[in-house]
């Protein structure tokens, strides 16, 4: 770290609603500490831009500890920047370097249609998990929750799916805006643990239905998901989905 | 553009309509069927070319070796009828399934990045390896291919001369010097060679790809799974590459 | 400053021993017809732990049910963030737990300023979570047999906590989460995400509808119901700086107080001493890092002050491990509340480290030499990793800086043993409500009471209410209504319309520094009083040089923070007031003049064993007290020692 002061130049993606074709404005922000965030460097541009008299950028985000999957951002082309196992808000300043251009660009997808600058609308992934990621047991039917064992390994594995923050960087990081990686997260969560096998077929069937309802595009197994993912969910869970769906479709009654 | 890309997925559309089978065909023309097709119907085709490449390999073993494999074949009638129908029916079916997918895809994202950048790492190939060139590395395959079938097939290879494979009658009989014929006109060997190129590389995504697709992924195997996958492209490659060379190293 | 009633507020704690109460209680109210449910519409505001829980049990009774929430998707809530675990009274470990244990450890931590009623019922509920999270596929951490595994969280004596990782919150909402997935997919429950709420709608007293906006459109709606239920969080936002994520806030809490439901304990808020200090003025929030690093990590500042020496060239004779001095038996693993005010003490006199002097040392360096690096390692990695990416800072090498920061807050919407508030037909659940935690919160007790009353409480009681209230049908455009629209239209282009000078964050920045000064850590009568003018003036700085660049319509997110910025200038106040008239210390409120002579919290259990309701009267007037005594007729209190 030569200076922990930076002067970046923000190539922002500008867009001001659903219907505007929107272009990039280009900033210039002197003397941002290496110590912020990605985001808090966000922060001091818009209130520059209040201060003069423009509109802030307007982003997604919340918790800023990565884990509510708020955050979004392309930056310089890798979904929530250069890190891995990162999203943007955990992502600090000083992993850039003094003069830089930044290309900050919104998660690009149909199902996620632009709402204004850098936000998306993620609704279709609330769709695809209301087609079937879910066991079906309502409040009070439960039994013990000690009396189906479940191998430490076992759930060891679902946690690692279920992991997943819902940010749709596996969707942008795509080249082919395809959703696999969200959707196996929670269908090999539920086919793992005891208590979501009684689903398990229509499960994947419908939430593979839904997924091309909303119009993703299909898996290469190009693994840029996984790459991209700040969950780190592995594509092994794809490769469950695969299992699951070709046993639904070629050995189950539903 | 798009409506040429919505056009290329009606077939899927129309066969889902078929009474009977509808469930199962409705299954397998979701985007997880159209990839599970795509992968039966690649790794069958790379099971042909193992076969084919066995049978070339056979060159080296002399003219009247390979010409009995060949007069063998040929003999089959019927059965290589079948099997050729087979054989073109998994090209059409791979070719078509990739058409239907490469739609869905293009239609998933209309506005393109400004800026891309693999979080992979460094890959030999630019803009994210192997996987990102499946479609152009499968178009130059089909030029090579229907190259291969006019020049093999139907001996009318453009610029080739098949005098040596003719016998009196100016039937083609003699496979041996049909193969040297077209593998040693130059302009021939490079497209060839630029087709196995492809077909190289095509195939080193493919096979690993197909078995993921398959549902074949467990972290103990997983590097077995991918080396298989590319010491088999590769070796498909360079094993027909070598007959290439050999042709125009005898001329 | 404040008025005090005459009235005493009724809990409505149904009589009979405490084991017996709920079970009781739960026989006697009335019930709805199931071929009835299907004519009730509830809305549920907000989807966290208690939204979610709450929605999804409706919605599979046959209510109908409509959820909102500000975020873009229900799963966003902040309940996500919450790492540690949940507790419940499973005794599996066979430790000597029970239901009379918990209920007893979180009345006692709540430094006896909670209702025994409602905590024992949490205790008694809490076994049923668990069964009911397994079954909805939540990955508990497992036992190699397969058994659910436990362990032991803020210094509880029993291992009573159950957890998914460092992830507990994240993966309780996601099943509360899918199973409102799912009853939204059957059509019971519609849901509204990207709705902020603006107001609440009361028709003849009750609770009838609430006024949203439509973020992603900045369109105002009305919605109607037969009753509403607030699952909104709490207020810690009001510090501008604290755990809790960008987009909380009082909003709804507060609309619902200025309509007339009583605001219960705001000044109990829980400051949690191990964050990452602030770094720079750009600071937008602060981050937690697990308690549990206090097992192995020792505090110490420099014995003097602006020692500039690296903290590894400064000899152990010359470093003050304070927390070990002042409370020789428990030493570093003293509970929040007083590690957070030792940690103030000495930052306050000039001893704290870093660049702003607001950081103490949290030191591994003897845990490596006698454990070595990996045990370290094993036990604490992915929080040693997510300090060095944010810090940038190795701490197996150089000592963690930490500083307590803003957590959780206690206080909330005053309700009954029903959920209910002062408000006929308005529920307040979770964070939102003021019920279980007494001046103090317990840690992994968070997610069990907001899943409590979301899946369990609530379901039992609004039967009651909406089988025995009189509810004439309700259209959008009743004159109610229409008049509760128009005034939360009129306040956004009020806020539009100020075009001042200063950003919305730079007068947030500015409420926070005041309460973090002034209502902290701690808080003394001169203090109090100076604080409480200043708040008024800073609010009338804000109605008059605000600027809210951009229109109502579209995605305008400085008119969202605007709104809520408002409502927190608002709310501040009464937090002050209630800490002003608050003269005791008691778990997270701490007035330096009620101290031991060691310096703690000292109750006054014979003038304020009660609960304080506020009413509000108008902006700046005196709001009115409405006090609910607490009997303590199972459990007797006695004084926290940590010597």
């Amino acid at each position: 770290m030569s200076s922990d002061k930076l002067n970046l130049t923000l190539r922002v993606w500008r867009q001001s609603g659903p219907e505007d074709h929107g272009g990039f404005q280009t900033y210039k922000l002197s003397g941002v500490s290496t110590h912020m965030s990605f985001l808090e460097m966000l922060d001091v541009l818009n209130e520059k831009l209040i201060a003069e008299g423009e509109e802030p950028v307007a982003f997604d985000h919340d918790c800023r500890e990565g884990i509510c999957g708020m955050c979004s951002l392309m930056i310089n082309g890798q979904a929530h920047g250069p890190d891995r196992g990162t999203t943007t808000c955990q992502l600090h300043m000083r992993r850039f370097t003094d003069g830089q251009t930044i290309t900050i660009e919104p998660w690009r997808a149909v199902p996620f249609p632009v709402v204004r600058d850098l936000v998306v609308n993620r609704s279709a992934f609330d769709r695809v998990i209301q087609s079937g990621g879910y066991v079906s047991v309502n409040t009070g039917n439960a039994p013990d929750g000690n009396c189906i064992p479940v191998p430490s390994s076992t759930q060891e594995t679902a946690m690692d799916a279920a992991a997943c923050i819902g940010c749709g960087a596996c969707v942008a990081a795509c080249k082919n805006a395809s959703a696999m990686l969200f959707v196996s997260a929670k269908v090999s969560q539920l086919a793992t643990l005891p208590q979501g096998k009684a689903e398990r077929s229509q499960r994947v069937v419908n939430m593979v239905a839904a997924m091309d309802r909303e119009g993703f595009g299909s898996c290469t197994n190009t693994s840029e998901c996984e790459a991209a993912c700040p969950a780190e969910v592995s594509v092994s869970h794809i490769a469950r989905l695969n299992r699951e769906y070709s046993k639904a479709i070629l050995f189950s009654d539903t | 553009m798009n409506a040429l890309l919505r056009l290329l997925s009606i077939p899927a559309l129309i066969m889902s309509r078929l009474p009977g089978l509808a469930p199962v065909i409705r299954a397998l023309s979701t985007s997880v069927g159209q990839k599970l097709l795509m992968a039966v119907s690649g790794l069958s085709l790379v099971g042909f070319l193992v076969v084919h490449l066995a049978g070339n390999l056979q060159l080296f073993a002399g003219e009247d070796v390979f010409n009995a494999y060949a007069e063998k074949l040929h003999s089959l009638g019927p059965i290589l009828g079948i099997a050729e129908t087979g054989l073109f029916a998994m090209f059409a079916l791979h070719i078509g399934l990739a058409l239907s997918t490469a739609s869905m895809n293009r239609l998933a994202r209309r506005t393109a990045y400004d800026v891309r950048e693999s979080k992979q790492g460094l890959s030999v190939l630019p803009s994210g390896g192997a996987s990102s060139w499946m479609m152009v590395t499968g178009c130059v395959i089909f030029v090579f291919l229907t190259s291969h079938i006019l020049d093999m097939k139907l001996k009318m290879g453009p610029g080739v001369d098949y005098t040596a494979a003719l016998d009196a009658a100016g039937e083609a009989t003699n496979s041996f010097a049909a193969v040297k014929a077209v593998l040693s006109h130059p302009p021939h060997a490079a497209l060839y060679l630029a087709g196995l190129f492809a077909l190289g590389i095509h195939l080193s995504h493919g096979i690993s790809s197909a078995l993921q697709t398959l549902g074949l992924n467990h972290r103990n195997w997983n590097w077995l799974f991918r080396t298989a996958g590319v010491v088999t492209a590769w070796t498909i490659a360079v094993g027909f590459m070598s007959v290439v060379f050999w042709a125009l190293n005898q001329s | 400053m404040f008025r005090v009633a005459s009235d005493e507020l009724n809990s409505r704690v149904p009589d009979g021993p405490l084991q017996e109460k709920w079970d009781r209680h739960r026989f006697d109210l009335k019930l709805v017809n199931p071929a009835n449910k299907r004519r009730f519409n509830v809305i549920v505001v907000g989807t966290g732990l208690a939204g979610s829980s709450a929605a999804a049990s409706l919605g599979e009774l046959g209510y109908h049910v409509k959820a909102f929430c500000f975020q873009d998707s229900p799963r966003r809530a902040h309940s996500i963030a919450a790492q540690g675990g949940i507790n419940a009274a499973k005794n599996y470990p066979n430790d000597g737990d029970s239901i009379y244990r918990l209920f007893y450890d979180t009345i006692k931590g709540g430094d006896y300023r909670a209702r025994e009623a409602n905590v024992y019922r949490l205790a008694q509920v809490s076994n049923n979570i668990i069964d009911q999270c397994v079954a909805q596929g939540v990955p508990f951490a497992r036992e190699y047999g397969g058994t659910l595994s436990n362990r032991s969280f803020g210094g509880a004596q029993v291992s009573r906590t159950f957890y998914c990782r460092g992830q507990t919150g994240q993966q309780l909402l996601l099943g509360a989460y899918q199973a409102l997935m799912r009853q939204v997919a059957t059509d019971k429950v519609r849901l509204f995400p990207r709705r902020e709420m603006l107001d609440l709608i009361v028709i003849n007293g009750a609770a009838r509808g609430i006024v949203v906006r439509n973020i992603e459109t900045g369109r105002l709606e009305v919605h109607v119901a037969d009753a509403v239920v607030l699952c909104t969080g709490g207020y810690g936002n009001a510090y501008y700086l604290s755990t809790n994520a960008k987009g909380c806030n009082v909003t709804a809490a507060w609309r619902c107080h200025r309509r007339g439901a009583y605001f219960a304990n705001p000044c109990y808020t829980q400051i949690h001493p191990t964050c990452i200090p602030v770094s720079g003025d750009y600071q937008s929030k602060l981050t937690l890092m697990s308690e549990s690093l206090r097992n192995d990590g020792r505090v110490w500042v420099p014995q003097q002050q602006n020692d500039g020496r690296a903290a590894s060239e400064i000899p152990d004779s010359d470093r003050d491990y304070y927390l070990e001095r002042r409370y020789p038996s428990f030493g570093n693993l003293a509970p929040r509340d007083i590690a957070s005010r030792a940690a103030k003490e000495r930052t306050d006199a000039g001893f704290g480290v870093g660049e702003t002097g607001l950081a103490v040392y949290l030191d591994f360096r003897d845990a490596i030499r006698r454990d070595g690096e990996d045990v370290i390692r094993r036990k604490y990695g992915n929080l040693f990793h997510m300090y060095e990416k944010i810090t940038a800072e190795n701490p197996y090498k150089v000592p963690m800086k930490i500083f307590p920061a803003v957590h959780y807050t206690m206080g909330g919407l005053w309700v009954d043993y029903n959920l209910m508030s002062n408000l006929p037909g308005l529920y307040v659940l979770g964070e939102a409500n003021f019920s279980d935690h007494g001046a103090n919160r317990l840690g992994a007790s968070a997610l069990m009471q907001g899943l409590s009353d979301g899946y369990f409480v609530l379901p039992a009681t609004i039967n009651d209410y909406l089988a025995t209230a009189t509810l004439p049908r309700v259209v959008e455009d009743h004159p109610e209504c229409t008049a509760t629209l128009t005034a939360a239209q009129q306040r956004l282009n009020q806020l539009i319309g100020i075009n001042g000078s200063r950003s919305v964050d730079s007068f947030h920045r500015e409420l926070g520094l005041l309460m973090w000064d002034y209502c902290g850590m701690a808080r003394t009568k001169a203090g109090l009083e100076e604080v409480i003018p200043r708040i008024r003036d800073l609010r009338e700085q804000f109605w008059k040089d605000l600027r809210v660049p951009g229109s109502g319509t579209g995605l305008n997110q400085s008119l969202e923070k605007a709104g809520r910025v408002a409502d927190f200038m608002e709310f501040a106040e009464l937090l002050a007031i209630d800490a002003l008239h608050r003269e005791e210390s008691c778990g997270g409120h701490f007035r330096e003049e009620y101290q031991t002579e060691d310096g703690e919290a000292a109750r006054q259990d014979d003038l304020f064993s009660y609960v304080a309701g506020w009413e509000f009267q108008n902006v700046g007037e005196e709001p009115v007290l409405h006090r609910e005594p607490l009997n303590f007729e199972n459990v007797t209190p006695t004084t926290r020692s940590y010597k």
